[in-house]
């Protein structure tokens, strides 16, 4: 009996490790992204996530239902939803860790916490305003689309800046209560010459420190409208160039020939305007360009003279977003990037968010690719994969981006290789190459072929005097321009060391070369001769 | 008046681009084997270019080798050229024959290999700064070459400047010809041997099933 029993022990025992192991290697999963980046040559090649997916956050779970619930204080009317529509807005107010979201489907500004639970919600402003006014004396929002937060740097005054676009205005307000905004300027179409638009719609918003507001506008080509503090229309801001193609050339060639009246029927040659902005701490001005595949200022740091910094003499060629058009065989189609959004985080990194493949690019200040993760929402609607990316905001050493079909915001966080990338990177960018060292050398334990670490590696190599090695590192990173550097030094110290030598074999050669023409002219048994001889 | 051995008189029209050629056409000198050796050169020298340059200066694509570009513009062209050039200076009442042309041709080749050899090894020991060395050694070579090719099909074929220089300029168009109807028969055979194969893959399975 009891061996019998003990039979029976053994066999369930292997048998549930057996269902472990099964259960285990089920339950296993990888992110939903394939993670790449790009080669020397554009290529692009497998490297490691950067990225996880945390957690989506829908409008349930940031507490939207109690703004239907007359017992809360947050109670807006019965009616209220409990979920995000077609949400256009994400903003990080990193003054008062709170988020900003234009729910713009419902038309309210929602303001969550860290943890994106809503601390509160308004529906529109109060104050002196002549636009949408519904009973109560409250302006309405009305497809608001942009929002930025910023604490005035005078008194520290929280001001809250809306986009409000089928409105055709821009507010900038302060914070009543939780449901209550209270206007203090309106900034409404600018009636000069100069602006030459029919409509202000203002799409996205920004404010500088000396609180001069940008909107970008839809159909607006000449830049961001820019007013000043108090609602003066101040002029355009850092308009994009036209993209030079043959369509343009051959216009352009037209022109020359055709008549005053042909020319009044052609088409105008203006330049794409930006979808978006973002502003670094330092006032630098990030802009993105969303038309599809949009090579020619598809992204822009501008100074505050609106110049792109990056577009600079030194023949640099920055590129972003894929470089490579992707075929879904499935739709016969093929995907170009169509970059909606940037930001930046506080460590400087830029991340662009790609609407069309549900990507985020995030590369470092001096614009080198460091990762790729997200994804186009499949069928099968996987967490952390998106429909319509609209805006991406970073926090920390995490990545939220928010989806305006799916209505959830969804929380990227950064693996053990995005650590130590990010950590390595933020050396490397202040040039203390050496320090940056150890963190490249767990990149590459991670994924051997990031290109990036390689050259981080060979300029520790060189700082520290290690040209060999400093050689084979960048010659694995293909990276020609410091190999050349390092080929320098490499060079001067091989002629130092061996300076006797190569010397010694110079001044050899040349009395051999000497001899030779002496034995040839004097013939060999004559020159032997006076050998002999001894000197006669 | 001269007496050379095979290789001095290579080395005779190298370096005497004027009346060099003009020489080797009067002793009725000039080596194929020599002739050969050099457009074997070329071809190693193309190699060499492109796998052997300084990692500072090198800008092919090196994730891939593959010989047979390589070996179409060396050799191939090489020997387009010479039936080419043959071809038309026939017509235009050139006196060369179809040995003297390769000889010839390949003769004015060397420097040109000479200094892709010397680019190559300068590349190595050169940074980018001093690449104006590197530069002027190409030139320099690919100069003397065009110099001592319009020469030696000069006295090859016995012609004014001109009329050279013409017969050149309708080579290359010949050789353009030749490239494109050799690429036309080539897709023409394949789609033969395609048509060929279906037509036994269809009889075989009609006999298996």
């Amino acid at each position: 009996m009891l061996s019998k029993n003990s039979l029976k022990r053994i066999i369930t025992s292997a048998m549930a490790a057996a269902l472990a192991l099964t259960m285990t290697t089920a339950a296993f999963a990888d992110e939903p992204y394939t993670a790449y980046n790009y080669d020397y040559w554009e290529a692009a090649i497998p490297s490691q996530s950067a990225y996880r997916v945390n957690v989506a956050v829908t409008g349930a779970d940031m507490g939207l239902g109690r703004l239907s619930d007359p017992s809360d204080p947050l109670f807006i009317s019965e009616e209220a939803p409990s979920s995000l529509k077609d949400a256009k807005d994400l903003y990080y107010d990193d003054d008062n860790d709170t988020f900003w979201v234009c729910d713009t489907g419902n038309d309210r500004l929602l303001r969550l916490d860290r943890d994106l639970q809503v601390t509160g919600c308004f529906m529109g402003v109060n104050g002196d305003s002549e636009i949408a006014v519904a009973e109560d004396g409250e302006s309405k929002f009305d497809g608001l689309s942009g929002v930025y937060v910023k604490e005035s740097i005078v008194d520290g005054t929280l001001f809250v800046y809306v986009a409000d676009a089928d409105n055709s205005r821009a507010v900038k307000c302060t914070v009543e209560s939780d449901t209550k905004l209270k206007l203090v300027q309106e900034y409404l179409k600018p009636e000069t010459k100069l602006y030459d638009s029919k409509v202000f719609n203002p799409s996205k918003i920004l404010a500088d420190a000396a609180e001069n507001v940008y909107c970008v506008c839809k159909s607006v080509t000449a830049g961001a409208v820019q007013f000043s503090a108090d609602g003066e229309f101040q002029g355009f801001y850092g308009a994009n160039r036209v993209e030079v193609t043959a369509a343009v050339i051959a216009q352009q060639l037209w022109r020359k020939i055709a008549s005053n009246e042909q020319i009044q029927g052609m088409k105008r040659n203006v330049p794409v305007e930006y979808a978006n902005f973002d502003i670094d701490n330092d006032g630098f001005v990030y802009t993105v360009t969303e038309a599809a595949n949009a090579q020619t200022d598809a992204v822009k740091k501008l100074n505050p003279a609106g110049y792109n910094i990056w577009d600079n003499s030194v023949g640099d060629e920055y590129k972003f977003g894929d470089l490579t058009t992707e075929y879904d065989a499935t739709q016969n189609k093929s995907y170009k990037c169509r970059l909606t959004d940037i930001v930046v985080s506080d460590n400087g990194t830029i991340n662009i968010l790609d609407f069309e493949n549900g990507r985020v690019f995030q590369y470092d200040k001096l614009c080198n690719l460091l990762c790729i993760f997200g994804t186009k929402n499949s069928t099968s609607d996987q967490e952390g994969s998106f429909t319509s990316p609209n805006a991406i905001e970073a926090v920390g050493n995490e990545i939220f981006i928010l989806d305006g079909s799916k209505n959830d915001i969804t929380i990227y966080t950064e693996t053990t290789f995005g650590h130590y990338v990010h950590s390595a990177v933020a050396l490397y960018d202040e040039g203390r190459y050496v320090d940056a060292k150890p963190e490249w050398e767990e990149v590459i334990k991670r994924d051997g072929g990031y290109a990036l670490a390689y050259t981080g590696l060979g300029k520790a190599a060189l700082t520290e005097g290690e040209y060999s090695e400093a050689l084979d590192y960048f010659k694995t990173s293909y990276d020609r321009d410091d190999y050349d550097k390092a080929f320098k030094y490499a060079r001067e110290e091989f002629l130092r060391k061996h300076f006797t030598a190569i010397m010694v074999i110079i001044i050899a050669l040349i009395v051999v070369l000497i001899l030779v023409k002496i034995l040839r002219k004097r013939g060999v048994q004559k020159f032997l001769r006076t050998i002999i001889k001894g000197g006669d | 008046m001269y007496e050379f051995s095979p290789m001095g008189w290579l080395k005779h029209c190298v370096f005497h681009p004027v009346e060099g050629f003009e020489d080797l056409r009067w002793k009725k000198q000039g080596s194929l084997k020599i002739a050969f050796g050099i457009v074997f050169l070329l071809f190693v020298a193309m190699v060499v270019d492109r796998q052997l340059t300084g990692f500072q200066f090198n800008e092919n694509y090196v994730k891939v080798f593959n010989i047979v570009p390589l070996l179409v513009q060396s050799v191939v062209y090489f020997f387009t050229w010479v039936i080419g050039n043959w071809a038309i200076c026939t017509l235009l009442d050139g006196e060369g024959t179809l040995k003297r042309i390769l000889v010839y041709s390949a003769y004015s080749l060397v420097p040109y290999i000479v200094c892709t050899f010397i680019a190559v090894i300068f590349s190595n020991v050169l940074v980018q700064e001093e690449s104006i060395w590197i530069t002027a050694i190409t030139y320099l070579g690919v100069g003397w070459s065009v110099v001592l090719m319009i020469q030696a099909m000069r006295a090859a074929h016995q012609y004014s400047f001109g009329k050279t220089l013409a017969s050149i300029v309708g080579t290359l168009i010949a050789m353009l010809l030749i490239l494109f109807l050799a690429i036309l028969l080539l897709s023409l055979f394949q789609q033969v041997y395609v048509f060929g194969y279906s037509i036994y893959t269809e009889i075989a399975y009609r006999i298996r099933g």
